[in-house]
């Protein structure tokens, strides 16, 4: 079976996504510039800093008596010294220290301005013409540290918000997409025989043509069904009427005539005319069954329409020939009444041309839809069995039925996808043929 | 009535009946069954389904509207059993598939009309007389009486009915269609021979009012 996707969670995962990507793109970036503001304010503090320190360094290696001691400041109270600080003179001796400073931290000497290690952030001022140069430096870490908050400050809610966006596109997606899905059990509750238009009260506009265009095409089939089923109305007719004409003045001929040989052309006539009849009949219920729809849109009584076949059936073959067994109570189906008929009398014919003569048919109607129809008479080798359910294949040389008999119920059964078995002896016995089809039946009104 | 609109059928069909000693009116169009209905009272009617003028399924439906009591074969080249059972609901009493045998159709018409009459059994016993209506036998001490078409239709109209006076007009209607010339005393003619051939009481004369079925 192909996987078909589904247009509701393709759009719902997309969305999700592209708003998850919004989401973060938009927190990436506010991070990057917050922490770029951060950056500037920091580097301005560093700078200021510096440039406040400088002039009260000058001023005390100014009053120093000797210039070439690197001194280190003491701490007015004991704490940790974030910011440290270094001064060099122009040949890059270590004149001052801040009390924390570690030396391993500074680099040398580059120029004024900012520049930056793996782990500190540094600032280079100088005076008295460079004689004099301050490098103060400030930990990275803290720096980082304030970014992960920052960062964890947007992540968070992110971890909260974007859950619940996700719902939120879920259920504006599932919202949006509901007409489609009405049109989708509308669609759904039809049956295969339902050729009526379908609704466009609620329908987007974007699904409107297609609405249209499928109204458009049912229009068109339920049409051709109408035009096919009338035109086989009138076909009968017309084929019929005129052979009723002919095969009846052949009878009175036959019955007005005294001379034997025109009575026995007549007769003659009239058993050719009703060969053509059969040939007819049988041409047109094959093109009706393969051409025109074989199911209503309603359930019609199946048990009743065999009845009414038979009678008409015993009058051609005369009673006691026929023997029906049907449930007591009616048995539903869709199939086309009218197709029902054509199959069941194309059985009972065939059984009752090619069976034993002394003997009768017996048709079976179970109330699960199992339609069996038995004759006696002599066993169909199997190679025939497969064969006869194509067009104009006889048995033997019998040249009386038209081939087509079967091939008509077997048309049905594949259209239908009924299971058709034939069955040469009859199961559990020596002898006969048979033949079995599961009918759709309608259940609901025997459960 | 005959309302079928194919000449080489009808007239077939017609000359069928006739031999059978009915009295035929032939129609071809709905309009004429229309007029003619309105004009004479019928036995039975035989239908066609397909007519150049309409269907026969709504002229039925109409006609049974009227509540007269006539029996309706319907004749249908129609092979879809649908429009068989759409022919029984509208009120028709039986129905024929052409191509129909014409011997099928003559039993039909019997079987209808026994049905009609309250008497679906075709044998019948009258006095020493035994009467096959389907094989249209009458059998007196094991000997059989032939009747002429004619004299069997008069004597059939009188054993369906026993008790029922018939005048001579309802008589001439049963025997002649609205083409043929009466003649003024053909009734009297077959009764006469009737009465030779089935005992001179078998019919009685009520002098002014019409005939009615003696004793055998």
């Amino acid at each position: 079976m192909i996987q078909r996707y589904s247009l509701q969670q393709r759009l719902g995962l997309v969305l999700s996504l592209l708003l998850m990507l919004v989401w973060i793109g938009a927190a990436w970036m506010t991070v990057i510039k917050t922490r770029a503001e951060m950056n500037r304010v920091f580097d301005s503090a560093l700078q200021e800093t510096a440039q406040r320190i400088l002039p009260l360094v000058v001023v005390e290696l100014i009053g120093r008596d000797q210039l070439d001691v690197t001194q280190r400041s003491a701490a007015i109270r004991e704490h940790q010294e974030f910011l440290t600080y270094l001064v060099r003179d122009e040949r890059g001796r270590i004149l001052l220290l801040s009390h924390d400073a570690d030396l391993n931290t500074f680099p040398s000497w580059q120029s004024v301005g900012f520049s930056q290690s793996a782990s500190h952030r540094f600032y280079n001022e100088e005076a008295l013409e460079g004689s004099i140069r301050l490098t103060i430096a400030e930990p990275l870490a803290y720096r980082q540290s304030l970014v992960r908050q920052i960062q964890t400050g947007f992540w968070t809610p992110l971890l909260i918000f974007f859950p619940i966006s996700l719902l939120i596109v879920y259920v504006a997606v599932r919202l949006n997409f509901l007409p489609l899905r009405r049109f989708r059990e509308r669609l759904a509750l039809r049956g295969p025989q339902d050729l009526s238009s379908i609704s466009i009260e609620d329908s987007p506009a974007e699904i409107l043509p297609m609405v249209e265009t499928i109204n458009g095409l049912l229009k068109r089939l339920s049409e051709a069904f109408d035009a096919e089923r009338h035109f086989a109305a009138h076909a009968a007719h017309e084929i019929r009427t005129p052979l009723a004409g002919a095969i009846a003045q052949a009878q009175r001929l036959q019955l007005e005539s005294i001379d034997v040989a025109v009575r026995r052309r007549a007769l003659d006539i009239e058993t050719t005319l009703k060969r053509l009849t059969r040939l007819s009949e049988r041409l047109m219920q094959l093109a009706r069954v393969e051409g025109g729809s074989l199911r209503k849109d309603y359930p019609s009584d199946l048990k009743f329409v065999a009845s009414i076949l038979i009678d008409e059936l015993k009058r051609t073959f005369g009673e006691g020939l026929i023997i029906l067994e049907a449930p007591t109570e009616p048995l539903l189906s869709d199939i086309d009444p009218d197709v029902f008929a054509i199959l069941l009398r194309n059985l009972i014919e065939n059984a009752l041309r090619h069976g034993d003569i002394n003997s009768p048919c017996h048709v079976l109607l179970t109330p699960d839809g199992q339609l069996i129809v038995t004759n006696h008479g002599l066993v169909v080798p199997k190679a025939d069995l497969d064969r006869l359910v194509n067009r104009f294949e006889r048995l033997g040389d019998n040249k009386e039925g038209s081939g087509l008999g079967l091939a008509i119920v077997y048309s049905i059964s594949e259209r239908l996808d009924l299971k058709l078995n034939l069955s040469s002896p009859i199961p559990g016995q020596l002898e006969g043929f048979q033949v079995s089809l599961s009918l759709p039946v309608d259940r609901r009104d025997r459960a | 009535m005959l309302i079928e609109d194919d000449s080489v059928l009808g007239a077939a069909v017609r000359d069928q009946l006739t031999s059978d000693g009915q009295s035929v009116d032939w129609v071809q169009r709905l309009d004429e069954a229309t007029r003619a209905l309105d004009a004479a009272s019928f036995d039975l009617i035989l239908l066609d389904l397909m007519l150049p003028d309409g269907r026969g399924i709504p002229f039925l439906k109409r006609f049974r509207g009227r509540n007269e009591p006539i029996p309706v074969i319907i004749m249908t080249a129609l092979d879809q059993i649908s429009e068989r059972i759409e022919g029984l609901n509208a009120g028709a009493d039986d129905y024929l598939v052409k191509p129909f045998d014409l011997t099928e159709l003559s039993a039909r018409i019997g079987s209808v009309g026994r049905r009609y009459a309250g008497n679906p059994n075709p044998s019948l016993t009258h006095g020493s007389l035994i009467i096959d209506l389907a094989a249209k036998t009458v059998c007196r001490d094991n000997k059989y009486i032939s009747l002429t078409a004619r004299e069997w239709v008069l004597f059939e109209t009188f054993i369906a009915k026993p008790k029922q006076l018939f005048s001579k007009h309802q008589l001439e209607e049963k025997l002649y269609a609205f083409d043929q010339d009466i003649e003024s005393n053909t009734i009297e003619v077959h009764i006469s021979r009737i009465r030779k051939k089935l005992g001179a009481d078998i019919i009685n004369t009520e002098r002014g009012l019409g005939y009615r079925l003696g004793s055998a």
